[in-house]
């Protein structure tokens, strides 16, 4: 970790614009809440919470804000020329990317778990059982694990919050409710098999498609080989020139 | 900043081995060879000619196709720790706009590995060689063009690199920055550091490289003293058209003179080459006098940049 990098891209990151918009996104999750509480269904609380936070929560929210923080980390100063008084210096690019990886998947996380905290407490008048728990927990691994995969993204894409929507829309979306199969391939199904794992979750309302071990072992790889693949294609890293 | 050993100039700082750059079948760098020390180079040449290309092999942020390329002696590719004698100005304006311009040099300085408090006074005293005192503590995004790109001169200097590499530092700059920017590379230059920056206006080059690398369609067209390299610019065939009341007779009178290589008649327009610039120029009005020919018109072609740089590839 570098201390200049972390705050330089943290104060990127969180311009008032995205930052706003954002929170918006989570403040309608926390409306969602409040109007179920004050429409007075308590029998229903746990299910209920536990679609909100698993649909609107790690379904929604998750993935477009680690998209948007994700591809911003390395993807908006490479584009705007800024990346290059980072990479003039005597900083290895390891450094650079676990830096960068681990202030966009904070500032996911903040963002995420935020408000799915504050609407699952309004929500389920409390814990729940742990349910609350479990999901935000999830949502930590789960939002880690996206931002991996989008930073290496924007490392590998000029285009890469393109390409990071469709496979949260078509393949998490769409693929995945069709065809069992490439649900081991959905960080939101991972994220939904460590919510499991971590807490008592009805499963008539949040559906187990992934095991605790596939879990497990795809979380790995996808963190593992992203950051390793991010860390190779910046230290390959070219400035295009002009040609004559 | 502190003076350097004379010892410093002397050695190789960069050098280019037959580096050659292309992306598909496109040639940006073509065969370039090429040594720098101590002083200040500039490296010549129209827009595209390949000049950034060659600036970021130098910089590390390209590889060579093919030859080359090293800094103090080592390759620059992937070379990270090579950026603790490199200070970079990129062309691209944009900085951090959310930075002020001291925040941008000390972190700058921070990241050359400099502790909090030595960052903050190499910042100080980067932004005072730029001259961006009075407006250091406001944000970068409300600053002009040519204080934006102070304040990247200032962080590519706060960590005093013995090597500069600027591409185009002037654009943006109003005249008496950039008499202020020729005068602090040119001191810094004379404590031995190695500055080469990229410019296709051949005025700053000539008013501030000792030495010129004159690049054209990726390939170097010439190299060496200024002045000498000025002067085959200077005493090049030039072509000129002219109008006149009586096109044909002047044509005629022009070719008595030494000077004139040809001249042709086409379309109604007299084409006239002349080997001679100055003489060329002195000399027409008092012949269309002699002969009574009423001079309209007269305009040099191919005085474009594009143009004297053809001509030293075909040299």
């Amino acid at each position: 970790m570098n201390a200049v990098i972390a705050s330089i891209t943290l104060r990127q990151l969180l311009s008032r614009r995205r930052t706003l918009l954002l929170l918006l996104l989570g403040g309608v999750m926390v409306l969602v809440a409040v109007i179920f509480r004050l429409a007075g269904e308590q029998a229903r609380a746990i299910h209920f919470t536990a679609g909100l936070l698993s649909n609107l929560g790690i379904g929604t929210l998750m993935p477009l804000v680690a998209l948007l923080f994700g591809t911003g980390a390395i993807g908006a100063e490479i584009e705007d020329g800024t990346a290059v008084f980072l990479l003039a210096k005597p900083i290895s690019r390891r450094t650079i990317v676990l830096t960068k990886l681990a202030v966009a998947a904070g500032c996911s996380a903040a963002l995420t778990c935020g408000p799915m905290l504050l609407a699952g407490l309004i929500a389920a008048g409390g814990l729940g059982d742990g349910l609350v728990i479990a999901l935000v927990g999830a949502a930590v691994i789960g939002s880690v694990l996206y931002c991996a995969v989008f930073v290496a993204l924007s490392l590998i894409t000029g285009r890469a919050l393109i390409f990071g929507l469709a496979y949260v829309l078509i393949w998490e979306g769409l693929l995945a409710g069709l065809f069992a199969g490439t649900r081991t391939f959905s960080i939101r199904q991972v994220t939904l098999a460590f919510a499991h794992a971590m807490g008592n979750i009805p499963k008539e309302t949040v559906d187990v498609p992934v095991d605790l071990t596939t879990a497990l072992v795809v979380g790995a790889v996808v963190l593992v080989g992203a950051t390793l693949l991010a860390i190779r294609r910046l230290g390959a890293f070219e400035i295009s020139g002009e040609t004559a | 900043m502190t003076a350097r050993a004379p010892a410093a100039a002397e050695a190789v700082a960069v050098e280019l081995a037959n580096a050659s750059r292309w992306y598909g079948n496109v040639v940006a760098v073509n065969d370039i060879s090429f040594r720098l020390s101590g002083g200040v180079t500039g490296l010549l040449g129209p827009n595209g000619a390949g000049k950034s290309t060659i600036l970021h092999m130098v910089a590390g942020f390209l590889a060579p196709s093919s030859g080359n390329v090293t800094v103090g002696g080592s390759p620059s590719w992937r070379q990270p720790e090579m950026y603790r004698r490199i200070g970079l100005v990129p062309e691209r304006e944009a900085v951090y706009p959310f930075l002020t311009g001291r925040e941008f040099a000390a972190a700058n300085a921070r990241l050359q590995g400099m502790a909090p408090s030595a960052a903050a006074e190499a910042a100080a005293r980067a932004i005072g060689l730029v001259e961006l005192e009075d407006a250091a503590d406001r944000p970068i995004g409300t600053y002009s063009k040519g204080m934006r790109q102070r304040a990247k001169v200032a962080a590519a200097l706060v960590h005093d690199p013995p090597i500069l590499l600027l591409d185009e530092p002037f654009n943006g700059m109003d005249p008496r920055q950039r008499l202020h920017m020729m005068d602090l590379l040119r001191g810094m230059a004379a404590q031995g550091r190695t500055i080469l920056f990229s410019s296709h206006i051949l005025e700053e080059v000539e008013r501030l490289a000792e030495r010129v690398l004159v690049i054209v369609a990726g390939r170097l067209a010439a190299s060496g003293d200024f002045r000498e390299i000025r002067r085959l610019m200077t005493d090049r065939p030039h072509t000129f058209t002219l109008r006149s009341s009586d096109d044909r007779a002047l044509a005629s009178a022009l070719m008595a003179v030494p000077t004139i290589a040809g001249a042709a008649l086409d379309g109604g327009l007299l084409t006239v080459r002349s080997t001679d610039f100055g003489a060329f120029s002195r000399a027409v009005s008092g012949i269309a006098r002699r002969h009574a020919i009423s001079l309209h018109e007269l305009l040099p072609t191919d005085e474009s940049l594009e143009s004297v740089f053809s001509y030293l590839v075909r040299r």
